[in-house]
């Protein structure tokens, strides 16, 4: 070996492991933590970063389940909401995990692959007090029967004691400002690929909700659809525009009812 | 000394006119005076070498000043006085005898004042002035002496009393009123017009005053000033204000007919007379609710019937209806609706535009509500008790919408609260607005951004400490001290410069400096408000769950607005006890809050026992649309009043009110001398205000007085020992200086 070839390996291992952790940190900062002074617009689109199962943890290059079509379905659905509504909306989404206390400071909050997620104590205590502030939960893209217990096993440790119903067809949710009378699964971009809307077992798209004692929705259960890559994939020559266009106006009068009820 | 120099008193030479009675024609006088200069400088010219200029100057100064001494006595000066007919004249001596003149230690006050009175004419029986006796209360009444007279009138009213006296000896030689009195009016005083209707009668009031101005061992409820009308379940808040002349301590306490609702102790400071004390009161049921007011005696308080007082206040269970306009779609927005969604007894119908070409209604009562905008007519918007106007432009609406905006302020009396948003206030272009007037600032032009995304910490002022509105707890320390930790508000706006009858209620700490946040002001019959910021749903989201603070701001804010609104109907009885009864004062209008005319108005009296009868309210002169009437009730009690118009012989509206009235109460309260009430009576008809120890100047008072029949006197005083003192003095200087310049 040359002479300090291993003194500069050294060197190099170092810095680099400083430069990723420098990033790592300021990555995690930008996306939580930071004290939030100043608002970009009324409306932020905050995607919540959840304590996942084992099965939905990333590692190895992957993405971690809650990152799911991160960043375009917020980018696109955020343009189309600023587009559609005159709700101030900013231009970037936001990512705050449970029990980043900047959580109140966004009355909406969207979680993708629920199936995966698994909530501790603690968390399930700060999304529940969030809840019953006034906040809102809309929940999006799991399917079949194993992720809707997956799903159902940590909603529970949030409300032991609030039943998950189907939202009525009446609800303001379903009228605000589309009226979505029509109930169709919305698919995922490998509808594309294979042509068939579900996944797993999930057969039959289900639009559940969570309620509080005043009869408002709390919590919006978007099961056995993709809402989200409806957004993402709007762009996409491919994907089924009617989809995309169903996809805003459920994402939107969701957004209306949370801003009026 | 004065009586001596000149031979007259003082006051004789400052009430006579200086006259000359000599009759030497002016021609013979000039003749003299020509003659004695002549000779004065003839004379001194002879003799100028005995003597330098000065010198000569100075004796020629001082003979002249002789001379003109001389001149002046061959005029024969004398003063002219004008004084009243022995014999001929009349004076009214008037005795309060109302029943605060009960009021005394060892001996009262209508003691004190029946001694005065006797002791003016006994003092100088050359007045030969014919004496009428007046009793005065709430009325003047003629009588043949004061000997059965007693402290028994209900009511004291000085302005009425004194014109009665004046009206009735109108024509007789009237040459004075001697009032004794201890001023205290209950008729509210005496007002310029009285004074000045008084006067125009020429005859001089002279007062004396009795009893004392300060009273140290008496604390009095002068005041209780709580809203005659409330919703079921809702706070009300009662100012209870305590006189005092000494430090004290005591307790109020508060009784919901015989149930304490409150006691309070209370420290009466040293440094103030007058302490209020701030009161809660929750009355849950509909109905009549008969509160007292009661403070404990203090040692030695001999008068206890000032220490309560009572009201009555009705719970009903009235809707208020609010509209709320809001341009986009934001969390201000739900939360308000949610902190206001479980009171019961506002309606909040909304308008919100959700997209550019969506408008999406909550709280409707009915489909067609709302159905076609915001309203377009006065109906339409006036069924409103308060408007909000959240972040919309001002030109979605049109000139006629806004007009009538301001005629909802001004006219009809709603409030309305501007709140902050991209698009509302200064951005919305609201300054150049129709409205502007209305608003409590001047806003900044809509071409420079005055909303701001930032948090800030709100504080509140001095004044908003003491709004019952903002009250967030049931003391006013707790409430600050919820306020102290209240987070940031999300955002906030510049209002622009206030208006000189604004008043700011909160600020917020912004990175310029503190800022005004929620800011109001009357206009017209109404009330606007401005929240200067549209993030105060972080109270509520940034607070646990439990926590009422966001909830009972807006319930509170919107419950003063309301509160503010009159309705198109209504009916007002007021007075406490006093001569005057119970004033009834109903109002009229129609949808669009225009006064109705065309009506006659009956008021039917009850009182708690079933006793009826019915008055006509005669209209307002200067008030279209107000009928008004005096009610004399007959009893203590609670009375209740139904206003009832007809147009052509048909009832078409019905107004109610009702009152707790106590007789004669009103003598026992603001009993103190009122002596710039006497001092201000006297000095407007030319009379004096006395002393008790003043009474010596009472017969030359009367005796010269400008009044009634009179005669001149004549009295020379050519003859004072000034004027030879003077001569003495100007001929012995003269002497002195010659001697001493040895020109003798």
């Amino acid at each position: 070996m040359p002479k300090g070839f291993y003194s500069t390996l050294i060197a190099i291992t170092a810095f680099t492991l400083i430069a990723v952790a420098v990033a790592w940190g300021q990555s995690s900062e930008s996306g939580s933590s930071r004290a939030v002074r100043e608002a970009p617009g009324e409306f932020q689109f905050v995607r919540l970063a959840y304590s996942a199962n084992r099965y939905g943890r990333g590692g190895w290059g992957r993405r971690q389940m809650w990152q799911t079509d991160w960043p375009d379905a917020e980018h696109h659905f955020l343009k189309g909401v600023s587009r559609l509504t005159r709700v101030a909306a900013a231009e970037q989404g936001r990512i705050l995990t449970p029990l980043d206390d900047n959580i109140y400071d966004f009355p909406w909050i969207y979680a993708v692959e629920v199936g995966y997620w698994h909530l501790n104590d603690q968390e399930a205590a700060r999304i529940r007090e969030y809840l019953l502030r006034g906040g809102f939960l809309m929940v999006d893209d799991f399917h079949g029967t194993w992720e809707w217990s997956s799903f159902v096993a940590s909603m529970q440790r949030v409300f032991p004691d609030r039943p998950i119903v189907d939202i009525p067809e009446d609800d303001e949710a379903f009228h605000v400002i589309y009226d979505l009378d029509q109930r169709i699964q919305i698919p995922s971009r490998m509808f594309i690929y294979s042509g068939v809307t579900w996944e797993r077992d999930g057969y039959t798209p289900h639009w559940r909700g969570i309620y509080d004692d005043a009869g408002r929705l709390m919590v919006s259960i978007n099961f056995n659809m993709d809402i989200g890559d409806a957004w993402e994939h709007a762009d996409w020559p491919d994907y089924p525009e009617n989809m995309t266009a169903l996809a805003y106006r459920f994402g939107i009068n969701y957004l209306i009812y949370a801003m009026t009820h | 000394m004065f009586e001596f120099l000149f031979k007259y008193p003082r006051d004789d030479y400052a009430r006579s006119e200086l006259i000359y009675t000599g009759d030497w024609p002016p021609w013979l006088l000039a003749l003299l005076i020509i003659a004695a200069l002549a000779g004065i400088s003839w004379f001194l010219y002879r003799r100028r070498d005995f003597a330098r200029p000065p010198q000569m100057l100075a004796v020629w100064l001082l003979q002249l000043a002789m001379l003109a001494v001389v001149i002046w006595l061959l005029q024969q000066p004398t003063l002219s006085t004008e004084q009243l007919r022995a014999g001929e004249n009349v004076v009214a001596f008037v005795l309060d005898n109302s029943e605060s003149m009960a009021y005394g230690e060892s001996e009262s006050r209508l003691q004190q004042a029946m001694r005065s009175l006797s002791a003016t004419l006994a003092d100088d029986s050359s007045l030969e002035l014919s004496v009428q006796h007046y009793e005065l209360a709430d009325r003047a009444r003629l009588v043949s002496s004061f000997l059965e007279s007693e402290a028994s009138g209900t009511g004291t009213s000085i302005a009425a009393s004194l014109t009665d006296v004046l009206r009735e000896a109108r024509f007789s030689p009237l040459a004075a009123i001697v009032l004794s009195s201890d001023g205290a009016d209950t008729t509210g005083g005496l007002s310029f017009s009285d004074l000045a209707e008084i006067a125009g009668f020429g005859v001089p009031v002279h007062t004396i005053a009795v009893g004392r101005e300060s009273i140290p061992e008496d604390i009095e409820l002068t005041d209780v000033m709580l809203p005659n009308r409330a919703l079921p379940g809702s706070t009300i808040t009662a100012r209870v204000s305590i006189r005092h002349d000494a430090a004290a301590s005591t307790r109020l306490k508060v009784y919901n007919g015989d149930d304490l609702l409150e006691s309070l102790p209370v420290d009466l400071q040293p440094d103030t007379k007058n302490t209020t004390v701030w009161v809660n009161i929750k009355l849950a049921d509909a109905g009549h609710h008969h509160i007292r007011f009661s403070v404990d005696g203090i040692p030695g308080e001999q008068e206890l019937r000032n220490n309560s007082r009572s009201t009555l206040v009705e719970v009903a269970d009235q809707k208020y209806r609010v509209l709320y306009f809001e341009g986009e779609p934001r969390w201000e927005y739900k939360f308000m609706r949610r902190a206001l969604n479980d009171d019961e007894d506002l309606q909040i119908a909304s308008l919100l535009r959700v997209s550019p070409n969506k408008f999406y209604r909550q709280g409707i009562e009915s489909p067609e509500q709302l159905e076609n905008g915001f309203p377009t007519t006065r109906d339409e918007l006036f069924v409103y008790d308060a408007l909000i106007i959240g972040s919309v432009e001002a030109a979605s609406l049109t000139d006629e919408q806004q007009a009538i905006i301001h005629d909802f302020v001004s006219e009809r009396g709603g409030s309305l609260l501007m709140l902050a948003g991209p698009n509302g206030l200064g951005n919305g272009g609201w300054g150049q607005s129709r409205i502007a007037d209305v608003l409590p600032v001047r806003l900044p032009p809509s071409t420079t951004n005055s909303f701001f995304r930032k948090k800030a910490a709100v504080v509140l002022t001095p004044q908003g400490a003491d709004e019952q509105m903002l009250r967030l707890a049931d003391t006013a320390d707790a409430s600050r001290k919820l306020w102290s930790k209240l987070p940031e508000v999300a955002d906030y706006q510049v209002t622009g410069n206030l208006k000189p009858a604004a008043v700011t209620l909160l600020q917020v700490m912004t990175d310029i400096g503190q800022l005004p946040l929620l800011i109001t002001q009357q206009f017209g019959r109404g009330h606007c408000y401005i929240l200067a910021s549209g993030g105060t749903w972080r109270w509520q989201m940034s607070m646990p769950v439990e926590d009422q603070s966001h909830e009972t701001f807006w319930r509170q804010l919107l419950r003063a607005m309301v509160a503010h609104a009159p309705n198109r109907i209504s009916l007002t009885a007021s007075g406490d006890g006093g001569s005057t009864g119970v004033s009834l004062r109903a109002e009229f209008r129609d949808d669009a809050f225009r006064p109705i005319d065309d009506i006659s108005v009956t008021a039917i009296v009850t009182h708690q026992d079933g006793d009826s009868w019915s008055i006509d309210l005669l209209p307002s002169v200067d008030e279209p649309g107000v009928f008004q009437a005096d009610v004399s009730p007959t009893a203590s009690g609670n009375w209740y009043f139904e206003a009832v118009a007809e147009r052509n012989g048909e009832p078409i509206e019905v107004a109610r009110a009702s009152i707790h009235y106590e007789s004669g109460q009103a003598e026992y309260f603001n009993f103190r001398r009122d002596s710039l009430a006497l001092q201000r009576l006297s000095e407007a008809t030319g009379g004096r205000y006395l002393e008790p120890d003043e009474l010596d100047a009472l017969p030359d008072l009367l005796r010269y007085s400008s009044s009634g029949l009179t005669e001149t006197n004549h009295r020379a005083i050519w003859d004072a020992p000034a004027v030879f003192l003077l001569l003495l003095l100007l001929k012995g200087g003269e002497w002195l200086l010659r001697r001493r310049w040895s020109t003798i």
